[in-house]
């Protein structure tokens, strides 16, 4: 049985799972502005709470600087990929390998948010 | 865009994909590129062009040389087809078809810059060799020299005199060359003037009663040629020491060496604006004129990817090396390169990818400044 969705965001567990079934997609949250998670399904060994408390940490500082309404960004480590955007309900965010399908992710992503 | 191409490598953009790839040095990926879009379409005189370049840039020239030759009759117009079977034939060492293809290149497109310089430096280089043989020739010459073992043979002296000393007079020497007196024959003659006191002697070397009279006769032949030309060779060790002077005025400075790809970058039609900043949100330099407010960008670009660096050094995932901002009126694409950011403002319908692809050359340069 499916959980129920979230009224304010429309992301649901349903909605993780097209994410997560991606190879190489390590993780996939929704946390508040100020960090906490509201939702996250990520592999084990992966902490989900400080993901989503650096999702926050890099939407604020955005939002701050470039004076935007809805941040969104893709951020490219040596090892990663984190995608972050903003929506009603939170801030999602997507953790992937470097060598993840990277536009497949994207798409993704905004057809769930 | 590799998607793209592998839902429709009939749709020739192939060759335009591996163009972007040479231009950003991933120059096996185009050669696999095209190679496969090639077998599909065999007929497509660009992308075996593009092939033949790809070939040249990685070094393996024959190669180069053999697709560039196959796709000659199709491309006899091509600007492109003649310059580099010209740069191909020159690293060959041959010449003079390297030289034709130049001029071909010129008769297309008399403006071609390349072409204009290498056809310069190929006459140039053509002439310059000659020095060096001069050397090698005094040097034998030299080395033939041995004036004591001439005094043994006085009968030889004899013999050979009177031809060295006519070779030596003035007037009997103009009548000859006038005519003849080509560059490599200018070239030769100062050094030969300038030890007149040899030049005599040298009929006396190595003499022997059978070989008298050839020595003498080979080694009197650049001597008869000298007169005519005298100051000539002077002007061309001054004419290469301007040139030298030109190239030492015209080396560039060092961000003028990523120019032209950033150049490359702003033909994108989707982007609007390119700078350089530092880590610290100090702007470098700055492609995007039209845009005041660019230091304050700089600044504050440069605080979100510290914060984000910040971050991700505390999930141990690494340095960041690239970000991409979605906004709703622009895309700010922002690349790491050592201490310095790249940043590409871009229209929103842009694709990040492409501007990664031409954003990876100026990033190699960028960071071969910074070193």
């Amino acid at each position: 049985m499916s959980p129920a969705p979230d009224p304010r965001s429309g992301v649901n567990s349903v909605k993780f799972d097209e994410l997560t079934k991606i190879p190489k997609v390590i993780g996939v949250g929704l946390v508040t502005n100020d960090g906490f998670i509201i939702e996250s399904q990520f592999t084990v060994g992966y902490d989900a709470e400080k993901s989503g408390a650096m999702a926050a940490r890099v939407v604020s500082r955005i939002k701050q600087s470039l004076n935007i309404e809805k941040a969104s960004a893709i951020l490219y480590t040596q090892n990663s990929v984190f995608f972050v955007k903003e929506t009603e309900g939170g801030i999602f965010f997507v953790i992937c390998q470097r060598d993840a399908n990277i536009g497949l992710v994207k798409i993704n992503i905004d057809k769930i948010t | 865009m590799s998607d793209e191409l592998s839902m429709s490598s009939g749709a020739l953009i192939f060759a335009t994909l591996a163009d972007v790839y040479l231009s950003s040095g991933m120059i096996d990926e185009a050669i696999s590129i095209l190679k496969d879009g090639l077998m599909r379409n065999p007929t497509y005189t660009l992308a075996k062009i593009i092939l033949g370049r790809a070939y040249y840039i990685k070094g393996d020239i024959k190669e180069a040389i053999n697709v560039l030759e196959q796709a000659y009759e199709e491309a006899k117009d091509s600007e492109e087809e003649n310059l580099y079977l010209g740069h191909c034939y020159r690293k060959l060492g041959e010449y003079d078809k390297a030289m034709m293809f130049y001029e071909a290149t010129l008769k297309i497109n008399p403006e071609n810059k390349e072409a204009k310089q290498e056809l310069a430096s190929l006459e140039a280089e053509m002439v310059s060799p000659k020095f060096g043989e001069i050397e090698l020739g005094e040097e034998r010459v030299e080395a033939e020299v041995e004036p004591k073992e001439q005094v043994a043979v006085p009968k030889a002296e004899a013999e050979i005199k009177p031809e060295v000393e006519e070779a030596v007079k003035p007037e009997e020497q103009v009548e000859v060359p006038k005519a003849e007196v080509t560059p490599e024959a200018k070239v030769e003659v100062p050094k030969v003037e300038v030890r007149p006191e040899e030049k005599v002697e040298e009929p006396r070397v190595d003499i022997r009663p059978e070989e008298q009279v050839e020595p003498p006769k080979a080694e009197v032949i650049p001597e008869v040629r000298v007169e005519e030309v005298e100051v000539k060779p002077v002007e061309m060790i001054e004419v290469v020491e301007e040139k030298a002077a030109e190239v030492t005025a015209v080396t560039p400075m060092p961000l003028e060496s990523i120019q032209e790809p950033i150049n490359r970058l702003l033909t994108i039609k989707t982007v609007k604006g390119v700078f350089i900043s530092s880590k610290d949100g100090l702007l470098i330099q700055n492609y995007y004129k039209e845009r005041t407010d660019i230091e304050e960008i700089c600044a504050f670009i440069a605080a979100i990817c510290n914060e984000a660096d910040d971050s991700f050094k505390f999930l141990k995932a690494g340095p960041l090396t690239r970000c991409i901002i979605e906004k709703t009126d622009e895309t700010i694409c922002v690349v790491t390169a050592g201490d310095a950011l790249l940043t590409v403002i871009t229209e929103p319908e842009a694709k990040p990818g492409l501007i990664f692809v031409y954003a990876r050359k100026i990033i190699e340069e960028i960071q071969e400044i910074l070193r």
